[in-house]
């Protein structure tokens, strides 16, 4: 009796964000990346960045591969919710051409990973 | 002196009213002409147009399809769009597709590449595919019986 009860404790249903189920998570994600895809030529039509409409959904293609590895459909749907943020920020021009070159990383540095530049960029 | 005057004055009124009167005579004359002109032209065009026998044809064998129709719709040209839509996506091998392949186990798209692929066929065809039709259309096939379905063309 006890036993049961500490199994039911477990498996206790959290509170859902938005999906109730991984099926459901999934159409957000997927209709998020249809959103996404349609309003890229918009994007690269209103915004002055020197990137085409085929740069742009590759770069898509690879922040929606970046989660690729999340199970959890709590995770997941806060990482759809962000990404509607972020849509809704971009369509509305509440953002610069260079809040969207920052998804592009182009003045990023990259981490130093043998032994001799690290020491010298004094990183671990 | 003075009726020799009067005579001449009527004499200058008289002929300027004559050339007055001829020369409203021969305006009114010319745009008569003018009219009569311009209807036998039309007429002589009418019956040139209807007479020349390919006009005829032309009117009688009307085009089957007017600029605002939509074009000619058969299943097997339906295959031909969907299987070219498909060749020309650069994240399928074109010597690998089949109409019965499969996008996710054959042709090893993942679930965004078949969303991209759907869309794509959205294009072609010119309507929405509601996400939860898009999940069962999972080869290419598939697409052309949910074209030709929604197109009401069965054969």
């Amino acid at each position: 009796m006890s036993a049961s009860r500490a199994v039911a404790k477990t498996v206790r249903q959290v509170k859902p964000i938005l999906s109730v189920d991984g099926a459901e998570a999934r159409k957000r994600v997927l209709n998020l990346y249809r959103a996404w895809y349609r309003q890229i030529p918009y994007i690269v039509l209103e915004y002055d960045i020197p990137k085409n409409i085929k740069q742009c959904r590759a770069k898509l293609r690879e922040e929606f591969d970046k989660n690729k590895h999340v199970q959890d459909v709590r995770i997941i749907d806060m990482l759809v919710i962000k990404g509607q943020m972020e849509l809704k920020e971009t369509v509305n021009i509440w953002k610069q051409n260079g809040h969207i070159m920052d998804y592009f990383k182009e003045t990023w540095e990259e981490k130093p990973k043998d032994f001799l530049s690290k020491f010298l960029s004094n990183t671990k | 002196m003075s009726a020799l005057v009067q005579g001449l004055r009527g004499m200058l009124a008289s002929r300027a009213a004559t050339s007055l009167l001829k020369a409203t005579a021969l305006r009114t004359g010319a745009v008569a002409l003018q009219h009569k002109h311009i209807h036998i032209q039309s007429h002589d065009a009418r019956t040139a147009l209807l007479s020349s026998k390919s006009m005829m044809k032309f009117l009688v064998e009307a085009p089957v399809r007017g600029y605002s129709g939509g074009e000619p719709q058969s299943l097997e040209l339906i295959r031909e769009r969907v299987l070219l839509v498909l060749k020309l996506y650069d994240k399928i091998d074109p010597s690998k597709l089949k109409l019965e392949s499969h996008f996710i186990n054959d042709l090893g798209l993942d679930s965004l590449d078949h969303v991209e692929v759907i869309m794509a066929m959205e294009d072609e065809f010119g309507f929405e595919i509601p996400d939860t039709d898009a999940e069962r259309l999972l080869r290419p096939a598939d697409i052309v019986q949910y074209v030709g379905d929604r197109n009401d063309v069965y054969e």
